[in-house]
């Protein structure tokens, strides 16, 4: 460790309290942890194609450092630790060492690089450090991904067993458990919730819906993170108001066997990842549907637009995001937006994994604009957006609150603050808790919420009660 | 002395240059053969409109200055001009490709290559100043990564010294043999060292690809390490 690291190592420990493990694990590997990591990372090079990659980027990392100040982890601590490359370096270090032939003669030849416990703990510190945002991606001249890096290596430490707690329980729920849903929510428990909206809605909006279940043949069948349906119900009333204003209410259907779109093995490992995509397809096979209808997270999005053709083979079906399909609805006139309802300023964050790749970033613009008089943008947006701070399944870490909020979501709070807006748009369940935390830490007056929560205010709904009226009871009831 | 000089500029000249050529396009052989015998049909989804498009963006990378790092981005990007422009078409340098591969370069006017020369020059100085001097890039930085500025840096100092015979302390055959000798080392470095990335800069940059995971490797995994009941 340089003279800079040890430096910062006193910063680090008073940001995460001194503990073997910055974050909780079931159960830590207590020994040979070097033997097993290599052994875990020789299978993963064996049966999977991270090779060609890495030989390029061992070879031709050159190490300019652009990165650096691309990263908010990094602008947040400016510890030389938290440099992506220098994350990355890492484990290429490990790969040429251990996996060239090149490596191999070196080794042989001079007192060179070994791995050691203490590189172990480094990794499993700074790869949890990350949040995988990869905005240093667009910054790095070669175009290194360190995001694919940080769960290529991640995805060996989870196979020795390191791994935070937060996810793999929610993971082995997902896949091994009776509920297959990563927040444990039995299938009555779906139902109730389902028939409680059904009631919250007609309340509002003045029109019966009632969530159509298990119903074969449908065009959609839609899927958002489970969490959503215990924290988040406006959004998922927003998303209901839309289908029902556009006339699609007997296209769509939620599954009771398969009803998460969560997928954490889009954060630390191609095992998981593969076989939660394969349930959500399963699910889809089921009811004979055609396209999958996924709400308001962008890893939930992403996972199944890139992965659903990469696993599902033949049964590849179409991904749509709910933000996608409620911008087509605008554009073709089917729902209507009422411009006089939401007259406080409104910013919108750009979740990293729909954003990034420039998938979604104009279509939640077109539609605020459709009904937001006072739309203001962070800087920077889009494509260069900044991780709000509890990318990469962090947000799940409850253990690590102190470091999301004082570090990771950092610059996030600052750009927030300087916008002025009162209302954020997060269309994400994980940026929208980070987010909620954020202001709630920085003491923020802004309030958090989904871009179909606001949706919900400003709809016509043909037959039920004006966007305008239902404002008046709002301002009645809190009065 | 000239006899050493002959040699340089000779055998031991096409001799480098040809282990560099050898060296990279193994290098490039071994990236396609393993990209296409890995993902195979695969490659036929990739995003490839938009990994030229990105690749391209770097080609005069002025959306790419961000704060805290512009000094650095514009030293390091001129400098490749330089570093491109004058070993291929300094007038000097053309006699060589005739010789060597009989082909004919256009070549650039003296005062533009002693001007773009002084400029590489300087920017490869300002690069080491910034390995040295800035603490990001120091905590990073190895002995490797010194040695190779230095390397890259001796042909053009040499080179210059050679055409100018007034800035010249030495003798010019010393100086000419230092130039042909660091240009031949530099030549057996470049596949072999971080400036291979003069061929792999494109093969690092389609990460899209292998976001592609190969199908079923997950499981392999699993069941190699743990057997076929391994659980999450």
């Amino acid at each position: 460790m340089n003279e800079k690291a040890v430096e910062h190592q006193e910063t680090r420990e008073t940001i995460i309290p001194v503990r073997k493990y910055p974050y909780y694990i079931e159960k830590p590997p207590k020994e040979n942890r070097v033997g097993r990591f290599l052994e875990a990372f020789a299978a993963v090079l064996k049966y999977s194609d991270y090779k060609p990659l890495l030989d390029s980027y061992c070879t031709s990392n050159t190490k300019c450092n652009r990165c650096a100040v691309a990263c908010p982890v990094f602008l947040a601590t400016g510890d030389p630790r938290d440099i992506p490359c220098y994350r990355t370096n890492l484990i290429l270090d490990i790969y040429k060492r251990y996996f060239t032939i090149g490596g191999a003669i070196k080794a042989r030849l001079t007192n060179g690089f070994e791995l050691t416990e203490e590189i172990i703990d480094d990794m499993l510190d700074g790869f949890y450090r990350c949040t995988a945002c990869r905005r240093c991606t667009r910054e790095c001249p070669l175009g290194v991904d360190h995001g694919l890096i940080t769960r290529l290596a991640r995805y060996v430490l989870s196979l020795i067993g390191i791994v935070p707690k937060a996810l793999q329980v929610s993971v082995r729920e997902q896949l091994e458990g009776t509920t297959h849903n990563t927040s444990k929510v039995p299938k009555e428990a779906l139902i109730n919730t389902l028939e409680f909206l059904s009631e919250e809605l007609e309340d509002l909006l003045g029109v019966k819906m009632t969530f159509p279940v298990d119903r074969p043949g449908r065009e959609y069948v839609f899927f958002c993170a489970v969490s959503d349906y215990l924290l988040e119900p406006e959004t998922l009333m927003g998303n209901a108001a839309v289908l029902y204003a556009a006339g699609d209410w007997d296209k769509w259907t939620v599954g009771t066997h398969n009803y998460d779109g969560i997928n954490y093995g889009l954060f630390y490992s191609d095992w998981h990842l593969e076989n939660i995509i394969k349930q959500l397809v399963a699910e889809v096979t089921r009811l004979k549907g055609e396209k999958i209808l996924i709400g308001e997270c962008g890893h939930a999005s992403r996972s199944a637009h890139d992965f659903v053709p990469v696993f599902a083979g033949k049964e590849a079906y179409p991904v749509t995001n709910f933000m996608e399909y409620t911008l087509k609805c605008i554009q073709e006139g089917r729902i209507k937006l009422d411009r006089d309802i939401v007259t406080k300023r409104v910013t919108y964050h750009d979740p990293c994994n729909i954003a990034r790749s420039g998938w979604i970033v104009q279509q939640p613009r077109e539609i605020l604009k459709a009904f937001v008089n006072d739309f203001v943008e962070m800087k920077p947006s889009g494509q260069d957006n900044y991780c709000c701070g509890g990318g990469g399944g962090l947000v799940s870490i409850d253990e690590i609150h102190e470091f999301r909020m004082s570090v990771a979501g950092k610059i996030k709070a600052e750009q927030l603050r300087q916008t002025g807006a009162e209302i954020c748009i997060a269309p994400c369940a994980n940026c929208k808790k980070q987010l909620k935390e954020l202001v709630e830490y920085y003491k923020i007056p802004c309030t958090v919420m989904g871009l179909h929560d606001l949706i919900l205010k400003a709809i016509h709904i043909p037959g039920g009660k004006s966007p305008q009226e239902r404002k008046e009871e709002a301002a009645l009831m809190e009065m | 002395m000239e006899l050493w000089i002959d040699f340089a500029r000779g055998p031991l000249f096409a001799l480098t240059f040809l282990i560099m050529l050898l060296g990279l396009a193994r290098l490039i052989i071994i990236q396609i053969y393993s990209i296409v015998a890995r993902k195979g049909r695969r490659l036929i989804n990739a995003p490839w409109k938009k990994i030229f498009r990105e690749a391209l963006s770097w080609v005069i990378p002025v959306r790419h200055l961000i704060p805290g790092t512009k000094i650095f981005s514009i030293v390091s990007f001129s400098c490749h001009i330089g570093l491109i422009l004058v070993p291929l078409f300094l007038a000097n340098h053309i006699v060589l490709w005739e010789d060597l591969f009989d082909i004919n370069l256009p070549q650039l006017s003296s005062s533009v290559a002693d001007y773009l020369t002084l400029f590489t020059i300087v920017c490869l100085f300002i690069l080491f100043g910034f390995r040295v001097f800035s603490i990001r890039l120091r905590s990073m930085s190895r002995k490797s990564d010194y040695v190779i500025l230095i390397v890259v840096l001796l042909p053009f100092i040499t080179g210059y010294m050679a055409v100018h015979p007034k800035m010249n302390p030495f003798s010019w055959n010393v100086v000419m043999l230092l130039h042909l000798l660091s240009a031949a080392l530099l030549f057996i470095l470049i596949p072999f060292t971080k400036l291979a990335h003069i061929v792999l800069f494109f093969f690092d940059r389609i990460s899209a690809i292998h976001w592609q995971l190969r199908p079923g490797a997950g499981d392999q995994v699993a069941e190699s390490l743990y057997g076929k009941e391994a659980k999450v």
